[in-house]
């Protein structure tokens, strides 16, 4: 079985966000960066599937230098090899583009990704790869097994659950708990220096520029009204936050 | 719950600071890039955020049980067990063909830092379960390491290790186990063990017990103390490690602290059935064992600095939202109270944490590269020589000193709580708790400072503090390139003068041939010792900040990084440093006050 596991490089959830150059750039400066969480599971799935079934897991990652740290984590975690598209991810069209373009000179049984990215979470980047490649694509996948050229899956949905089946080859988006949490091991370290990392270029270009970026407006400032007092939460509600 | 350390700290101190890059040119680490430490470090975060630090407080509610001769401890410890031997950690920094894979010391004491800071008493496990399987692979046959310690760094078993009985704790001569020969090369053990820190559980299928005992007929003292191997469950005719090796859970302590690790009272042969395996020769247990020993008393001077980084960080972020009172320069009751971070003796409560964390970390961490060193320049290498003396002399200090003033950072970490600090809603005063035994594990205060005076600085002509003296003159002399610098510089030469004069002074009391006039004040000597140390390990590291801000011109938090690390350098030689004037004056006071005289004692 061959798989491909799509990840992002994202700033840490901890990261303090700021922004440069009149706010049009992201100010990478001291920003600790992980894998996006959604991918990390979509990256153990494949890996567990690999000792299931026995194949090759393949990291991609459309992203700058700064991003083979992450990519050798993955490596570490237990892919066998990685692809990097040498550019900057600046939209899901264009990031789509360049995953449909590698996966389309590999016959891979499955695609996989985070069910969003934790940056930009558009969360529409595996239905795009799956439209660009002409097969299906689900998300957000939380059970996935392989029996022979069939995956079984359940999905969340809207208030509930859904299992549901489809013939390889598919894009899927993941979310927990579809695999055990891994962490790369003292061997993986060691292994992941000499495993290929191929960096190629794009093709196409971005067709979105940031104009301006701007942080959430800062949280009010509490206060406390104790529980016997509630007429002067009513009258702070009314006069002053304006809500009632 | 707070940070519990720094990882922007722990990366200046292995990339900027000691340089952990450089190692890799050495053959014991080329297998290794720079860029695999970090995710070692990454491995540490992940298991410290999972598994280790969501059951810090709940291990310390629901502490180890003894139920009918079994011990049960919290679930999250196989948890994190799982996590350790499946990663590879136990073992990382072995040699290759002991199943480790080479990884510098220092890299594995930044692993280590960040997961004692999660849950310092989860760490013991894996620390113990390394020492013995460690001892087993350096002086055990190779029977005994595949049957043993193979199994134990995949975490499948665990390890203690047994020295202390009831009547010999710090005095190890007057160990009485004994072993007796049996026909076919194995010992039957008996005797009894206390304090024996993770010595009954239910997470492993086997406890591998490394026992001090005396073979029959054995010298007296320490020259007579063998190392044995002691399974809890042994193996059957079919190999299965079946057969109750008679090593009875006698008794559990209920601890002030770390309670998520039992300490056990352990009898061992009370059947006359609990069988023995020798490690290496007879009568060179207690050299064997140093091995481990050493190894935690480092891991001791870790705990205390582990813990004191996440008091320090759990109070820092308290003294940020705590608003109580107003600046002593506003009068006006009508403003808002602030916080008390503002309040110039709470910065300074935190300041004396962070001085002491930073500066711990420093010490401790230099004797690890100078580990790593040996190993990079192999032992017989004239420099790796000058770094193994002045390990041997510094190891008892970067015990020590962490251990004694981790234990006053986390009280003032406490005292910035006020009265919640005293209670279970915060976390300090569990920390509190924990770090208490830090100055009594693996050989109390008072017998590390005996050591220190008594051995360190007097063997080999004193050699080890020659060797010492020299390197921090290298710091000075660098820091003395820096106008900022220079002032401290010039204090810590003082001080250093200082040093040499009070250990000359103690000296000449030694000489006069009364030891216990002469080892009467040794703790102080070692007080003294270790404020000029760790102020040297300041100066170092305000010599590799000034330099940054110099070279690299820095902006933002980097700057800012880098001048907080020059403000706490200051502050410890203008509120630490000082404490030599009152140390060294005692030392070299003549009037002695603690000595009994002999008729007193008859």
């Amino acid at each position: 079985m061959k798989i491909l596991v799509c990840i992002t490089n994202v700033p840490d959830t901890t990261a303090k966000i700021s922004f440069i150059d009149g706010d049009t750039k992201f100010n990478k400066t001291g920003v600790q960066y992980i894998c996006g969480p959604y991918d990390d599971y979509a990256l153990s799935r494949a890996v567990e599937l690999k000792e299931q079934h026995g194949g090759t897991v393949t990291v991609l990652n459309v992203g700058e230098a700064e991003s083979e740290q992450v990519i050798r984590k993955c490596l570490a975690i237990g892919a066998d090899d990685a692809i990097r598209v040498n550019t900057e991810p600046t939209d899901s069209y264009f990031v789509a583009e360049q995953i449909a373009h590698i996966a389309s000179q590999e016959n891979y049984d499955l695609i996989l990704m985070g069910r969003e990215s934790i940056d930009f979470n558009s969360g529409v980047v595996h239905g795009l790869v799956g439209e660009m490649l002409g097969i299906p694509s689900l998300s957000p996948v939380m059970k996935l097994e392989i029996d022979g050229g069939v995956a079984k899956m359940t999905r969340e949905i809207e208030g509930g659950k859904e299992d549901v089946e489809a013939s390889l080859p598919l894009v899927l988006g993941c979310q927990e708990p579809i695999a055990e949490w891994k962490i790369p091991n003292m061997r993986g370290i060691m292994s992941a220096r000499t495993k290929p990392l191929k960096v190629v270029e794009p093709v196409g270009s971005g067709l979105t520029i940031t104009e301006k970026y701007a942080l959430p407006a800062p949280k009010g400032a509490v206060k406390m009204i104790p529980a016997e007092e509630a007429e002067k939460l009513i009258d702070l509600l009314k006069n002053e936050a304006k809500v009632l | 719950m707070a940070q519990q350390y720094s990882r922007r700290n722990l990366d200046f101190m292995l990339k900027e600071v000691l340089k952990v890059g450089e190692l890799t040119q050495y053959p014991h680490f080329q297998d290794y890039t720079p860029d695999m430490f970090d995710m070692v470090l990454d491995t540490a975060e992940e298991i410290a955020d999972k598994i280790m630090r969501p059951a810090y407080v709940e291990s310390d509610r629901k502490q180890p049980e003894l139920i009918n001769g079994q011990v049960k401890v919290h679930p999250a410890v196989k948890d994190y067990m799982k996590a350790m031997g499946d990663s590879g950690m136990i073992s990382a920094t072995f040699h290759y063909e002991h199943g480790g894979q080479q990884l510098p010391l220092l890299v594995n004491a930044a692993n280590e830092f960040i997961r004692g800071a999660a849950h310092n008493s989860f760490v013991m496990f894996t620390g113990l379960t390394a020492g013995s399987a460690h001892l087993i692979y350096s002086f055990g046959s190779k029977e005994l390491q595949e049957k043993f310690a193979d199994r134990m760094i995949t975490a499948e078993w665990t390890g203690t290790m047994c020295l202390t009985e009831p009547q010999a704790g710090s005095s190890l001569s007057d160990v009485v186990t004994t072993a007796s020969p049996q026909a076919d090369g194995t010992y039957k053990i008996k005797g009894q063990k206390v304090f024996i820190s993770a010595g009954d559980h239910d997470i492993a299928d086997n406890i591998i017990h490394l026992v001090l005992a005396r073979i029959e007929g054995a010298p007296l003292g320490t020259k007579g103390i063998s190392l044995f191997v002691v399974p809890k469950f042994r193996a059957d005719d079919a190999g299965n490690y079946t057969i109750d090796n008679d090593v009875v859970s006698t008794g559990i302590y209920h601890k002030m602290g770390q309670k998520a690790t039992p300490a056990m009272h352990l009898t061992f042969g009370d059947k006359d059935n609990s069988v023995g395996y020798l490690v290496g020769e007879a009568n060179r247990g207690l050299q064997y064992m140093f091995q481990m020993m050493n190894e935690a008393r480092l891991g001791v001077g870790m705990g205390g600095t582990y813990i004191a980084s996440a008091a320090y960080y759990a109070a820092l972020e308290y003294a940020q939202e705590r608003p109580q009172g107003r600046r002593l320069t506003n009068k006006n009751l009508v403003d808002s109270q602030t916080f008390i971070i503002n309040h110039p003796d709470v910065r300074r409560m935190l300041t004396f944490q962070k001085a002491i964390v930073e500066g711990c970390i420093g010490l401790l961490f230099q004797c690890y590269w100078w580990q790593d060193m040996i190993h990079g320049l192999g032992s017989d290498n004239e420099e790796a020589k000058a770094y193994q003396t002045m390990l041997d002399l510094m190891t008892t200090v970067a015990k020590t000193y962490p251990a004694e003033y981790g234990i006053k950072a986390v009280n003032e970490g406490l005292q910035v709580f006020g009265g919640y600090g005293y209670t279970e809603d915060f976390p300090l005063e569990q920390m509190a708790r924990d770090v208490r035994i830090m100055s009594i594990y693996e050989g109390t205060t008072g017998i590390h400072s005996l050591n220190l005076l008594g051995r360190g600085v007097t063997a080999n002509g004193g050699k080890a503090p020659q060797l010492l003296f020299a390197e921090v003159m290298k710091t000075v002399i660098e820091a003395k390139n820096h106008e900022v610098l220079l002032p401290y510089a010039e204090k810590l030469e003082k001080e250093l003068g200082r040093l040499q004069k009070v250990t000359m002074h103690l000296l000449g009391l030694a000489a006069q041939g009364n030891n216990e006039v002469f080892l009467a004040d040794a703790t102080l000597y070692m007080e003294l010792f270790g404020i000029i140390t760790v102020a040297w390990q300041w100066l170092k590291q305000g010599v590799v900040s000034q330099n940054a801000i110099e070279q690299s011109a820095p902006t933002g938090d980097e700057l800012a990084f880098y001048q907080d690390k020059i403000h706490t350098m200051k502050f410890y030689f203008h509120y630490e440093l000082i404490k030599t004037l009152s140390l060294a004056a005692r030392l070299l006071d003549t009037e002695v006050l603690t000595v009994l005289h002999e008729e007193v004692e008859a």
